[in-house]
């Protein structure tokens, strides 16, 4: 995770966990259980419960993952500079 | 609930610090432009970064407000450390495009953004209209940290301090150290306000934890208690949840406040590795003060809605009535939760002055004029609000959802814009005040959900689609007209002005 990796690479990663991310909520609700069950204990808490926080601690840490290979330049090129279609003639 | 003279002690203790920290920020400043006192000169680092970015999400309404909800809803609530969670999600739809603008730029208000983005047509009609959505979020959300404020200084200084002279006062130091330190004297306080959160929260649950035998006896004695707080929920609400995930994560990557620390930061890296930390704080606090909640189910019989925000003054009022060092932990614990109310209160007030000055009335100047209008703006905006937070009837909890409804309106304005070129002004403004109609309507219509789904979140499709649509399919203006050259990105130049918002010369005019 060096600065000094190449691009592409940290792109793919980067895209990678932000689509893992999204699979850990839906998992996270528990739409998938029967509801008004009777859960087990499992950790001190509902065990629906304990799927929900562990997939919001995967998503913690795939996410500081990301912001890691995310780009933040200071300096925009000039495509990103440029205003929208209205702003150019 | 009673510290005796020491709650009062402790308080005037806390806002002397807050007094000299005003006075040591208004010190540091380097002139007197808007970009200095609303955005600190553009220099915060990755640390104070990080903890002003964490105590103005994790408000008053995050302390007293989540426990509330988690001891009317149970273990549903879980949902919270989730849409938390989102919001640093969905900043990197935001971040990595608007950063290098606004340096670039010299954006200090979201609507200078919107000022580059959309130059033609009813751009200012735009300017003025998302504006005007996010000084409602902002007063609203200001609201209910004044409401909070007010409860808390009553109960810490057990009755000496009413309600009343709790808003007032604390209003007023607010607006000091707002107006003389700037965003310097907010971020600096935040500081110390995110860490003092932090601690009194974990002090807390572990003194649950130890009181009730563990985690898993408490939650046996919700479950003997109120079996359905602690069952599997509900399709109903399962849908609900994705629906405020969706909400909370669109919604609040817009706050004025949290698009202006992107801009204040000192560089792109600061904001990366703060924003990396960030993501670990919804398990730190919004998990803790749900299980603060829930462990007060069997401690606790509230039924009337809006007293459940008294649930964690509940619980420090029994830990403090131990005596000795438990009475210091609980009153360390209120200080810092009006910390944590205090700091998202300064931080909306501070961006309420600039967008009304800046984006509302079009004050767009670089002087110390301009720095001056937004400071009384801020001033009298508060003064206004002063009234409204007397009244106690409404949870905070709602105060927060509706906030939410109008602010998510502004997705298409800033997060389209900002990664689909085509995106024109006319079907953008159309588009949210379709939604924003829409939404507003339904909820007072009394259809705050339909199925579990926001209504908020409906309008937002709603807006999207108009913008989408109308900018892909409806008329264009002519200047929009293909002309084989000055296609998005492949050289193409402007009808804009050729300067920075800041009224300094941008780097290379002709890229504009």
């Amino acid at each position: 995770m060096s600065e000094s990796e190449r691009p592409s690479a940290r792109s793919r990663r980067r895209r990678l966990c932000l689509l893992a991310i999204g699979g850990l909520f839906v998992v996270s609700v528990p739409w998938y259980r029967e509801p008004g069950a009777t859960p087990e204990i499992w950790g001190g808490v509902p065990d629906w419960v304990a799927v929900s926080v562990l997939c919001y601690a995967a998503v913690a840490v795939l996410n500081a993952v990301a912001w890691q290979a995310t780009d933040v330049p200071d300096d925009p090129g000039p495509e990103a500079d440029a205003p929208g279609p209205e702003g150019r003639s | 609930m009673n510290f005796g003279i020491w709650g009062v002690v402790a308080l005037l203790f806390y806002l002397a610090v807050l007094v000299i920290v005003a006075e040591v920020a208004r010190r540091a400043k380097r002139d007197q432009s808007p970009a200095d006192h609303f955005l600190a000169g553009r220099s915060l680092g990755t640390f104070v970064l990080f903890l002003t970015i964490y105590a103005t999400a994790y408000s008053g309404n995050s302390l007293l407000g989540y426990p509330g909800r988690a001891y009317r809803d149970g273990f549903s609530f879980i949902m919270a450390t989730g849409f938390m969670m989102s919001i640093i999600v969905v900043f990197h739809a935001l971040v990595p495009k608007l950063r290098p603008l606004a340096v670039r730029q010299g954006f200090v208000t979201p609507g200078d953004y919107l000022r580059h983005r959309f130059r033609e047509g009813r751009s200012r009609e735009l300017r003025q209209v998302v504006a005007v959505l996010m000084s409602l979020a902002l007063a609203n959300f200001l609201l209910a940290q004044l409401k909070a404020m007010g409860d808390v200084a009553e109960l810490v200084t057990g009755g000496r301090i009413p309600y009343e002279g709790g808003v007032i006062g604390l209003a007023f130091v607010i607006l000091f150290y707002e107006t003389r330190g700037g965003m310097r004297a907010v971020a600096w306080t935040d500081a110390a306000q995110g860490i003092a959160m932090l601690v009194g929260l974990a002090a807390l649950l572990t003194w649950l934890l130890s009181e009730a035998g563990g985690l898993s006896e408490i939650t046996r004695a919700v479950a003997a208690k109120s079996p359905e707080k602690v069952a599997v929920p509900s399709f109903r609400v399962s849908t609900n949840w994705f629906s405020t995930i969706a909400l909370m994560g669109l919604a609040s990557v817009l706050y004025p406040q949290a698009i202006q620390r992107i801009f204040a930061a000192e560089s792109g890296q600061a904001l990366r590795r703060s924003f990396a930390g960030m993501t670990f704080m919804p398990l730190a606090t919004t998990l803790v003060v749900t299980l603060i909640g829930i462990a007060s189910i069997p401690r606790f019989d509230i039924v009337n809605e809006v007293d459940t925000d008294g649930v964690v003054p509940l619980l420090l009022a029994d830990w403090g009535a131990a005596g000795g060092l438990a009475t210091v932990a609980a009153l360390l614990v209120f200080l810092g939760a009006l910390s944590a109310i205090m700091s998202t209160a300064d931080s909306c007030l501070l961006s309420l002055g600039s967008i009304v000055s800046r984006d509302l009335l079009g004050r767009e100047g670089s002087d110390a004029a301009a720095t001056r209008l937004g400071k009384r703006l801020a001033g009298a905006l508060l003064l206004a609000m002063i009234p409204f937070a007397l009244a106690r009837e409404l949870t905070l909890w709602r105060l927060i959802e509706l906030k939410m409804e109008l602010l998510v309106q502004c997705v298409p304005a800033f997060l389209i814009a900002l990664h689909w070129p085509r995106l024109r002004t006319g079907p953008v403004l159309a588009g949210i005040l379709v939604g924003t109609s829409f939404a507003v309507g339904l909820t007072f219509a009394g259809h705050a959900r339909i199925a579990g789904i926001h209504v908020g979140l409906l309008g937002c499709g709603l807006n999207a689609l108009v913008a989408v649509g109308g900018s892909q399919f409806g008329r264009r203006p002519a200047a929009d007209a293909p002309s084989g050259e000055g296609g998005f990105g492949n050289g193409g130049t402007t009808s804009g002005s050729p300067h920075a918002i800041s009224g300094k010369p941008v780097k290379n005019p002709q890229e504009i």
